[in-house]
């Protein structure tokens, strides 16, 4: 599959969400099961609106972790979406 | 500390406007007369989220033939969980499927029984197939997940091709090929029902193909047939690791066919707490861990990645629940596969269609 473009706009595919907000452990829901949420996990997801581009996203990130290499979050934002794409929780729109 | 299920599966009902030959659900149905109430259903649902099960899935039997499934999911989804509803699709009206998404239907497996309308209708004992392409139309109306389930087998296999793109024509998210499994009808109909060795074989490099193919698009996942398989399946993911499972009448079971288990006692969840049943109840702790079982599983190195296999399967063909599951290749009793493999492979008039001699699943039985 082609890597993702800046321009295009990520999206929880249907049937995918995040668990809600008062449960204990954070969660991507998804028809075969749930993916645990590490570190910034559920952040970058709950920007993968529809609305905000993939550029929009990595900015966003970059802005809420000011103390990581910003190179290190675009290249990691793109890897996580990219994953997820394959497991078919995202679609780029 | 025994971890939480992840899922609790619940079998709403055992009546079904379909008569599949390969229906999983137990030759001893329990009736409508039986089943839970929908007070019963809301309690054990919040039960179960506050278990720590994150998905429930509605099943059956037809869910459907229930008229509180809208009222279930809304429950599930306020009580924090991802619900599926596996469905014939009979029962499912525009308005009606309308009315699940709106309380929070997270998912839906429409299962269909062959690419061809002839054959799906002869297999599922039911006029349904052409009916289930207009729900499947419905369906695509929401955002919400699609899978096409697809029983493969003897009857059908050969189209394996033709069913993917059903599948693809009905734009599923994705498409679970799910060779038969021997429990209950399927059982009774095994001989008529499994595949040559030959249809086997070819239908593994189409799966492949189709994989690769629609990555990124539609997922396929594939169930294979465990009598062709070296090695059992993890059967529900091992006894009492994952999975709940609850019948009709509320009793509490590690997956659907332990019923056939002589001497388990099944819990009722009416009237205990889903986590005693879960981590203390005898039929959940019976087949946990390896210290019931017999050799070669208990030296065996996979015993961690395939427990042994199935219980039921191994009750089925070799009398004892706690024997190898015969569908390995080290199994003291493989004997009791390769005799039904080497029949399915001997005997071409197990091809005819239609048969007269196999047994339609039929509804549960009113108690008198």
């Amino acid at each position: 599959m082609k890597p993702p473009g800046l321009a295009e706009r990520p999206a929880l595919k249907p049937g995918c969400r995040l668990s809600p907000a008062s449960n204990p452990e954070s969660l991507l829901l998804i028809p075969e099961g749930a993916l645990r949420l590490h570190g910034p996990g559920r952040r970058i997801l709950e920007l993968c609106d529809g609305q905000h581009t993939l550029a929009d996203v990595i900015d966003q990130l970059q802005m809420e972790f000011p103390s990581a290499e910003a190179n290190r979050i675009a290249g990691e934002v793109v890897t996580y979406l990219s994953r997820l794409h394959e497991k078919g929780a995202i679609e780029f729109l | 500390m025994i971890a939480p299920p992840q899922a609790l599966i619940a079998e709403v009902t055992h009546r079904c406007p379909m008569h599949c030959v390969y229906c999983s659900n137990p030759l001893e149905m329990q009736s409508a007369d039986r089943e839970l109430s929908t007070d019963a259903w809301t309690a054990i649902i919040r039960d179960a989220a506050g278990l720590g099960c994150f998905h429930l899935h509605l099943t059956g039997g037809e869910p459907l033939s229930r008229k509180d499934v809208e009222q279930l999911v809304r429950v599930a989804r306020d009580a924090g969980l991802y619900t599926n509803l596996i469905t014939s699709g009979l029962g499912l009206s525009r308005a009606r499927l309308k009315d699940l998404v709106a309380a929070g239907l997270d998912h839906i497996q429409l299962s269909f029984q062959d690419s061809v309308e002839e054959t799906a209708n002869a297999i599922g004992g039911a006029r349904a197939h052409a009916y289930k392409l207009r729900v499947a139309s419905w369906i695509r109306e929401h955002r919400l997940a699609f899978t096409v389930n697809a029983v493969v087998h003897r009857h059908n296999l050969d189209r394996l091709q033709e069913f993917i793109g059903l599948a693809e024509q009905l734009n599923a998210d994705k498409l679970e090929i799910a060779n038969v499994q021997y429990y209950g009808w399927a059982f009774r109909n095994r001989d008529y029902l499994m595949p040559t060795r030959a249809q086997v074989a070819k239908s593994l490099p189409i799966v492949v193909a189709a994989q690769e193919r629609l990555k990124g698009k539609m997922r396929i996942d594939f169930v294979l047939p465990d009598y062709y398989a070296k090695y059992p399946k993890p059967c529900m993911g091992g006894w009492g690791r994952k999975l709940i499972l609850i019948d009709p009448a509320g009793r509490v079971m590690p997956c659907h066919a332990a019923g056939v288990i002589p001497g388990l006692q099944f819990e009722n969840a009416q009237d205990k707490p889903l986590r005693f049943i879960w981590e203390q109840s005898d039929a959940f702790q019976c087949f946990r861990g390896d210290e019931w079982m017999q050799e070669p599983c208990r030296s065996c190195e996979r015993k961690g990645i395939d427990f042994g296999g199935c219980r039921c399967q191994a009750f089925l063909l070799t009398g004892d629940a706690t024997a190898t599951d015969p569908t390995c290749s080290k199994a003291p009793e493989r004997s009791a596969v390769d005799e039904a493999v080497s029949k399915a492979n001997r005997d071409d008039q197990l091809n005819q269609l239609p048969r007269g001699d196999w047994v339609y699943r039929i509804d549960p039985v009113m108690r008198a």
